[in-house]
């Protein structure tokens, strides 16, 4: 029996926002998009999917003048990347 | 890039390892500019302390080192405001940020007690002792930091141009007694410093 892979993680967009703040302390929302190649809507939609979920926090301040949003992965984001990369493993392992 | 899109375990994982690849090389090579920035104005400053020291014969020009870090300090505030398009931070570049902040705050440390307590404690043997060891005080604190950049960043010849940087300058330093010519020291540790950060941009391609 295979295990479930995390919906919530199991989208393109999310899961390589994911990837790059479990490599990072944080990025910015900019960063992210260019990391990404998203339109800020989507990715907007998308980092509140993950906010709802726990797995990331967003910090809204300023630098300087402009607004900046912060985003970072929680432990439970942390967690749940590692259970989903397991998962994704324990699936090719079998097909193998 | 979409939300929606169905993908199979193996392009998951693709996903993530490219990602994370890419996100890794990005940060730690924005850091390079740093390196450079800071590697520029030391062999700068080192130049024209010992041209000055060495024309007008006064230690006292060594007084201008003080002004590195004050100009220093803002314009790499300046270049970081400058990335408005993106910032991020990992492990490697808060580290690296860690060990030069705490190389600056040292070596500040250091020619501040130093400056201060041979005005208060003026005696040849003050002249001596904290006058003379200063530099390689200095030069090794430095060669340590680069060092440590080198090991963080995996990289073998920032880890030996750390060590030579530091013990060779050092070793330098005694053996040759030199008076003024001990800033050119400072110009070699510049170059070292920029050159680290134009591997690290190299490195991080």
């Amino acid at each position: 029996m295979f295990p479930k892979l995390d919906p919530i993680l199991h989208s393109e967009l999310r899961l390589a926002v994911m990837s790059i703040l479990a490599g990072a302390d944080e990025a910015d929302f900019t960063y992210l998009k260019k990391q990404t190649g998203a339109t800020s809507g989507n990715l907007s939609v998308q980092i509140d999917k993950l906010t709802t979920a726990g797995y990331i926090t967003v910090e809204k301040g300023f630098k300087g003048k402009m607004p900046r949003t912060t985003c970072k992965i929680t432990p439970a984001g942390q967690e749940a990347f590692r259970n989903y990369v397991e998962a994704l493993k324990e699936y090719l392992s079998a097909g193998a | 890039m979409e939300q929606n899109k169905e993908m199979t375990a193996q392009e998951s994982l693709n996903l993530i390892s490219e990602t994370m690849n890419n996100s890794r090389k990005e940060i730690v090579r924005n850091s390079g500019k740093y390196f450079v920035l800071w590697g520029v104005l030391l062999t700068v400053f080192s130049l024209l302390v010992y041209f000055l020291w060495k024309t007008t014969g006064k230690v006292a020009w060594n007084n201008l080192w003080f002004a590195l870090p004050l100009i220093g300090y803002p314009l790499s505030r300046w270049a970081k405001n400058k990335e408005k398009d993106s910032r991020a931070e990992n492990f490697i570049s808060r580290i690296n940020g860690g060990i030069w902040g705490t190389f600056g705050v040292f070596a500040c440390s250091v020619a501040l007690f130093s400056v201060l307590y041979s005005q208060f404690f003026d005696s040849p043997l003050t002249t001596i002792v904290l006058g003379v060891t200063l530099s390689p005080q200095i030069v090794l604190l430095f060669g340590m930091a680069e060092t440590i950049s080198g090991i963080t960043l995996k990289n073998w010849t920032i880890k030996i141009a750390g060590w030579i940087t530091g013990i060779g300058g050092l070793a330098i330093f005694y053996i040759a007694q030199v008076g003024a010519e001990q800033m050119l020291i400072f110009t070699f540790a510049g170059i070292v410093l920029t050159a680290t950060g134009l591997i690290v941009k190299h490195q991080y391609k």
